[in-house]
């Protein structure tokens, strides 16, 4: 019978790697985002490979985090929670895995005019998600400073939906020339790029609470 | 014979080892920090180094409060104590062994016609004042060093649950000992006096007669671990006040400190020695001064969500446990010596 274990080193790096890629993930999709628009579909592939890899072993650390928090009884009282942040997290890769592929599978035709609002769009919605990680890793170290990480999450997410309603007004009343399939497909697109941002309030929210509950 | 006799002892041990090793294991395990198993072998193997290597003192005290001369008053007085505990364990009420066996001496004091040692008498119920207050003062203490402690160094979550998860371990072995060391006296307290077993000589270690009793004695308390405190731990910790596991660390801490401040023989000798006032040597409730702990931790936390109502209960224990004993001890000792014809004290 082994008195003293040594889980927690192992634990705390499967988090790190988990986080790490949910990290490099939206800069992958930044990236993907930018060469569909430049037109560079071989760039897109590569990059969509890239983030289902990503996507793949964030989803096989989850469950060994999950496994692990189980058996050796880590953070009896948190555990739930956690598992949950572990999963909504998980949905924003999972959010820029699909994202990608509705561009290679739809390849929306997206007009020039339009390219540059994408990519500020893209830029803000991945913004969230990068602002987010540093928070989450705070919660685990300093609870109290991530009301303070969070701040960003909430005002990138904010920048998102004002951008998105900004380009989709522009679709809906400046572009006549659009039809409205075409115009209904770019809502679509948009709504898919945005949903990053959305994922990483949904996570700040729960992390705010988190974080409280920990203080106490 | 003898060992027929100390039956009523060993029992009372068993009691004790159900009930009080919950106030060391039990937040950990009823947490789930520590498996049942684990705690149960540690608490066992340490229980019994405390009452074979330092449990000395506090017998000397319970002594000089009443010297139980006679073997079937020893046994009486024993047996009383127990069924008090474990009729009143039965009934949900919070009990103390040491309580227990305070009231039993008194009650063969009085029934003997003994005077109770007026002097030892208050230092003992002091104690019942100053054990759970003293848990308390060094609950707050602790806490607040934790809580420093763990805003400052910014360690991950689960590397500091790891070392909580350890200092459990750790604090609970140093528990186990000092319940050892200070409540073998309740449990085999009342046979030293009567009993004289030859000395075993181990080679590296000598055990007297009261050495002997006492390892017989903390094996009681062992079994007792071991056999049926597995639902006390695991429901323990949430009664008074739910408690983190930092803030259980803390109770088994300061608990631990309490109960060794109270049997350290060579620390008594020690404060003696450059002219200090040691602590008396007595054998204090492990409930009661982790009941005062984990109040001073509710206290520091603005003394919310504390449930008054079993505050009140224990409040009543601490009183209705010595009369009862008393009284029970002193029927017994009537119904011993007139109904089996057995000596009970020796003029």
């Amino acid at each position: 019978m082994a008195i003293f274990k040594r889980t927690s080193g192992l634990l705390i790096n499967k988090f790190d790697e988990f986080l790490d890629n949910v990290e490099v993930g939206l800069l992958v999709f930044r990236e993907g985002i930018k060469s569909y628009l430049h037109g560079d579909m071989e760039a897109l592939n590569r990059h969509l490979r890239k983030i289902e890899a990503l996507e793949e072993n964030a989803d096989k650390l989850q469950r060994e985090i999950e496994n692990d928090m189980i058996v050796h009884s880590i953070l009896p009282k948190e555990r739930v929670e956690v598992f949950r942040l572990l999963d909504r997290t998980d949905e924003i890769i999972d959010t820029t895995k699909h994202s990608l592929t509705e561009f290679t599978v739809e390849v929306p035709d997206i007009p020039e005019s339009l390219k540059a609002d994408f990519i500020r769009l893209t830029e803000a919605s991945a913004s969230a998600g990068d602002e987010l990680i540093p928070a989450i890793r705070t919660y685990f170290t300093t609870p109290y400073l991530v009301r303070d990480k969070l701040i960003k999450v909430y005002f990138f997410e904010n920048e998102t939906d004002r951008l998105s309603t900004e380009i989709k007004t522009r679709i809906f009343q400046q572009m006549p020339e659009l039809d409205l399939a075409r115009k209904a497909h770019l809502r679509y697109i948009l709504h898919h790029i945005e949903g990053i941002s959305d994922k990483a309030q949904a996570v700040a929210d729960l992390l705010t609470a988190m974080a409280i509950k920990v203080i106490m | 014979m003898t060992l027929l006799f100390i039956t009523s002892g060993l029992f009372l041990g068993w009691s004790l080892g159900a009930n009080d090793a919950a106030n060391i294991f039990g937040s950990a395990v009823g947490s789930r920090m520590i498996t049942f198993r684990k705690a149960a072998i540690i608490a066992s193997i340490f229980v019994i180094l405390g009452a074979v290597l330092q449990g000395s003192g506090t017998s000397d005290t319970l002594g000089k409060l009443g010297a139980v001369n006679a073997i079937g008053g020893s046994f009486t007085v024993a047996l009383a104590a127990a069924i008090t505990v474990y009729s009143m364990t039965k009934s949900s009420l919070p009990v103390s062994t040491t309580q227990a066996i305070v009231g039993a001496i008194i009650g063969w004091n009085i029934y003997t016609g003994n005077a109770t040692d007026a002097k030892t008498l208050t230092q003992i119920v002091t104690t019942w004042i100053s054990g759970p207050v003293l848990g308390g003062t060094f609950a707050i203490l602790l806490y607040m060093l934790l809580k420093w402690y763990k805003k400052r160094a910014g360690i991950h979550m689960i590397r500091f649950e790891s070392y909580i998860r350890n200092g459990l371990i750790i604090a609970g072995a140093f528990g186990a000992f000092s319940l050892g060391a200070n409540n073998i006296a309740n449990v085999m307290g009342v046979f030293v006096p009567a009993i004289d077993l030859p000395a075993i000589d181990l080679g590296f270690l000598t055990l007297g007669s009261g050495q002997q009793l006492f390892f017989l004695g903390g094996i009681a308390i062992a079994l007792g671990i071991i056999t049926y405190s597995k639902r006390v731990m695991e429901t323990v910790g949430s009664g008074i006040f739910e408690l983190s596991s930092e803030a259980a660390l803390v109770v088994v801490l300061s608990q631990s400190l309490v109960l060794f401040l109270f049997s350290s023989v060579a620390l008594a000798n020690l404060l003696n020695g450059i002219g200090l006032p040691s602590l008396p040597l007595v054998p204090v409730s492990s409930s009661q001064v982790v009941i005062g702990s984990i109040l001073g931790i509710g206290l520091y936390k603005g003394a919310r969500n504390m449930n008054y109502r079993m505050l009140g209960g224990i409040a009543l224990g601490w009183i209705a446990t010595p009369i009862i004993a008393g009284l029970v001890s002193f029927f017994s000792l009537f119904f011993v010596e007139n109904v089996f014809e057995i000596i009970v004290a020796i003029p």
